[in-house]
């Protein structure tokens, strides 16, 4: 994306405005049983501004970039406020008005790989998967690039410049089983160009084999009993519950819309052992997989502690919450597209790790499940949350067991969580994950092993 | 957008220059004006425009594609050099192919532009009728919208379709609150041609408000069992949506598909017929040729329970060596029964009315497991209570074939047409 000197039209502003440049690129390449299937690219780029005027906000977008462009979106944003403004009037004050200014790149600095190579890679993997796997019925290797490169001005004073990119591999096997074919997916990759991400193809070995190992135990699978039972939720588990559960149960704009935790700010929602975070960049001295550092509102991206202690403490904001709340914005406004308006957005939700390990706690369950992957999650107003289960294990006397059938859990998150009676010390982050509201938007998911009980799917 | 095809053509004869054998490009223009409610109030007026052209070349059978949303002369020519890199990188597949000679058609539905006060005043409407009538009801996001769309596609063998379909699209999405009772949030998406109806009359969202209103307190179903589960229009998409994914490219390329051997057997019960309409006169929604640059037709996916077709795009079809589907699937229609719906809920003996699931992935199996939402307990044909925390379990192919009853009665979305069905032989498990 070519840089723009935005702050030129800042005297084109009629009241609280925003104008940002975007460009997002991807790229994907796929392999189906050996057979390049996908090869492809994008780039959707633009501006838009958002004005707010007593309360009303206007938008505009345009794809083109130049001068009478983005005076264009101005004027169009500043008119669509003041059509809402004449009509509702609302007589709301101002916004929060605080300001941030910075650059955040983090895209590579090495030379860029050709498409042959990136598509050499991919074969490469997909043919070590093939020589290696001999039972599989079917095989996809997946290489998927997303860039987001953005540069943004308010009239509050913010100036900032980031490129957040993301580069995951899914390596999705199959093998036939007795009812059918049974599928497992891994997904390697994360924060970072190609070529920082995926510096050898062998790299990956280690976790296909590990992923084709969980199959071939999964093809033998069984069925869970159904019911409550004592389980371990492993990071993937986790990440996917601090985010679906309890995360979007605590985003302001859905407290506003009757979320239940609107009932349960500074009270006991889960056990003493639970803390729970949204990092806006930076967790435990490491960069997140979606580092925010200042909003698409331009406000500086700070973490927040949703859960401390099994204690509710605070929601997740952007401008308009934050007032209506009496809080300061807290970073979470963001949008997918420059097209899209920014909204309250998670970035990087997690639990922290607790003191014990994960052996000692499958030792400490007689009879239960060991829950390892999950492979989509929804929630509720309500926290009453279902994730789709496609790895786990039984365990019996302490011990790993049977692998189960695809399955599913559920539970009321804020009621789930007060059974939890052990958190691990050893932490992952979901790399890959995508939160679908209104737009899609990439975020970070993490977590320890927790122990509690929860309602599991079965015939 | 008149003479875009011209530009769109230019677009074919640029890529052919660079070398590449056989070309295709897709052109759309998106014009958007966008009404959005917060928390029951009226918060946000957004204009959208946008263009998304998609190149697509072919050498030898290597292929390669380019999305971008520029039509500068700068631009293509950057996105064609980026196109014989990567044709040039990728391995030839006979499969790779475009549509053949057609003839040129231009296909219009719909308004070109919104009536921005009618928008308006109908959303104003439903905010205050929705307060008045509802009002332990939170509407925590209504979106209302109306877009135009211009589509151009071309291809070197000489296809030439237009296009322009404009609609009406609302979203609410709303949750229930009776002091410290929360009820499960639930939503509706319809679309219409025009703005001539109030809009709580669209599709079944106002049923689903006045359910929402009951769900504050809710119950737990004791213990487990195998009954019948009633799926309503709204929830029987998700199971369509599952269903029609075991019919596609990827599922019969990779040979995973439950239905893979499957064509013209009995897949359903014969009461059962599915149909794929995206050029149906009733429909708001749809499209006039598919993304692979054939013009689109209805179908019969399942003809009274017999697997019909399969919906595979002409590379699916010459990798497979099936036939192409008329069209690219969606549009979905279930016709009606003939049992009236209050007597449907009266043959039960114990099950669920299930309005709304949230269910995992579905296997590759066609094993379906998930939770109930916004969904009521029956029992001796009786709706009893609005339940929670309760699963739902069941194999796809088993609950086409247990069809009890379907209702007369339908709901059309504007991109759907759906009765309610009876499915016997489902798990359900409470606490």
């Amino acid at each position: 994306m070519e840089r723009n000197n935005l702050l030129k039209y800042a005297n084109l502003f009629s009241g609280y405005t925003e104008l940002r440049l975007q460009e997002n690129r991807t790229s994907r390449i796929s392999i189906v049983d050996g057979t390049v299937m996908g090869n492809s690219s994008s780039s959707n780029s633009g501006v838009s501004a958002r004005s707010y005027k007593g309360g009303s906000w206007g938008f505009a977008s345009s794809p083109e970039t130049d001068n009478e462009a983005i005076e264009h979106v101005i004027e169009a944003a500043t008119e669509n406020a003041v059509f809402l403004d004449s009509h509702l009037n609302k007589g709301l004050q101002q916004l929060p008005a605080s300001s941030a200014e910075g650059t955040w790149d983090y895209s590579t600095k090495k030379a860029f790989v050709s498409r042959k190579d990136k598509i050499d890679f991919a074969r490469e993997v997909d043919s070590y998967i093939s020589q290696k796997f001999r039972k599989l019925s079917t095989r996809t290797v997946v290489i998927h690039n997303l860039d987001m490169e953005k540069q943004l001005i308010t009239s509050t004073g913010s100036n900032a410049y980031s490129m957040v990119p993301r580069s995951i591999m899914y390596a999705m096997l199959t093998v036939d089983a007795p009812d059918g074919p049974v599928q497992l997916y891994e997904a390697i990759g994360g924060l970072g160009q190609f070529e920082d991400v995926f510096v050898k193809p062998s790299d990956c070995y280690r976790q296909i084999d590990s992923l084709y190992e969980h199959l071939l135990l999964k093809a033998e699978g069984v069925f869970p009993e159904p019911g409550i039972s004592q389980c371990i939720l492993d990071a993937d588990l986790a990440g996917i519950l601090a985010h679906e559960a309890i995360g979007h149960t605590t985003e302001a704009d859905l407290v506003r819309g009757g979320s239940v935790a609107a009932d349960y700010m500074d009270q006991t929602v889960a056990s003493s052992l639970v803390t729970l975070v949204d990092f806006a960049h930076t967790a435990m001295g490491k960069t997140c997989p979606v580092p925010v550092h200042i909003d698409d509102e331009g406000t500086p991206a700070e973490d927040v502690t949703i859960i401390r202690d099994g204690v509710l403490k605070s929601y997740m904001h952007n401008r308009e919450s934050a007032m209506e709340f009496g809080v300061t914005p807290t970073g979470n406004a963001r949008g997918y597209s420059f097209s899209d308006e920014p909204i309250i957005r998670m970035r990087n939700t997690a639990f922290l790790p607790g003191t014990s390990s994960l052996q000692e706690m499958i030792e400490s369950v007689d009879n239960g499940y060991y829950l390892v992957k999950s492979s989509n999650g929804q929630a509720d107003s309500t926290s009453e949350f279902m994730f789709g289960v496609v790895l786990g294990y039984e365990i019996k006397n302490g011990k790993l067991g049977r692998a189960l059938k695809d399955t599913t859990i559920s539970g009321v998150a804020f009621d789930m969580l007060k059974t939890v009676t052990a958190i691990s010390g050893e932490m992952s982050w979901n790399n890959a994950g995508m939160c679908g509201k209104k737009q899609m938007i990439p975020v970070g998911m993490g977590g320890p092993a927790i122990k509690c009980m929860v309602n599991i799917g079965g015939r | 957008m008149s003479g875009m095809n011209k530009v769109s053509k230019l677009y074919i004869e640029a890529v052919l220059e660079s070398g590449i054998q056989k070309a295709q490009s897709s052109l759309l223009f998106t014009r958007k004006t966008e009404l959005n409610a917060e928390s029951g109030n009226i918060s946000l007026l957004r204009t959208t425009e946008d263009v998304s052209l998609s190149l697509t070349g072919i050498t030898e059978g290597r292929k390669g594609s380019i999305s971008i949303n520029k039509t500068d002369r700068n631009s293509i020519e950057n996105s064609i050099a980026e196109l014989v890199e990567m044709i040039d990188a990728g391995q030839a597949d006979p499969a790779n192919e475009i549509a053949e000679f057609q003839q040129s058609e231009e296909f219009s539905r719909g308004s070109e532009e919104p009536d921005m006060d009618l928008m308006y005043t109908r959303l104003n409407a439903f905010l205050q009728r929705s307060s008045s009538r509802y009002p332990n009801l939170l509407l925590e996001q209504v979106i209302l919208d109306h877009t135009a769309r211009y589509r151009f596609f071309n291809n070197s063998n000489g296809v030439d379709f237009t296009s322009m379909r404009g609609a009406y699209n609302l979203m609410v999405m709303f949750t229930s609150k009776d002091g410290s009772n929360t009820s499960s949030f639930n939503y509706a998406a319809v679309s219409f041609p025009d703005l001539s109806e109030e809009l709580h009359t669209a599709g079944g969202l106002d049923r689903l408000m006045q359910q929402s209103t009951e769900q504050t307190e809710t119950q737990m179903i004791e213990g487990s069992f195998v009954g019948d589960v009633i799926i309503t229009p709204e929830c029987l998409g998700g199971f369509v949506h599952t269903l029609t994914s075991y019919l596609g490219d990827h599922s019969l390329v990779t040979q995973v598909s439950i239905y893979k051997d499957m064509l013209g057997e009995v897949i359903a019960d014969k009461r059962l017929s599915l149909h794929s309409r995206p050029v149906a006169d009733e429909l708001a929604g749809g499209y006039f040729f598919t993304s692979d640059g054939f013009k689109a037709g209805n179908s019969t996916i399942i003809d009274r329970g017999v697997l019909n077709t399969f919906l595979l795009s002409l590379y699916g079809s010459l990798k497979t060596g099936g036939s192409r589907a008329v069209n690219s699937g969606g549009n979905y229609m279930i016709d009606p029964g003939d049992t009236d719906f209050s007597e449907m809920v009266k043959s039960v003996k114990k099950g669920v009315l299930l309005c709304r699931f949230s269910g995992g992935n579905p296997s590759s199996s066609g094993e379906f497991s998930g939770v109930a939402k916004n969904s009521y307990y029956i029992e001796d044909g009786e709706i009893k209570y609005p339940v929670s925390e309760t699963m739902i379990a069941g194999n796809l192919k088993d609950l086409l074939k247990s069809v009890k009853h379907i209702s007369k009665q339908t709901v059309n979305d504007g991109n759907s047409v759906f009765p309610w069905i009876t499915f016997g032989g489902v798990t359900v498990s409470g606490k």
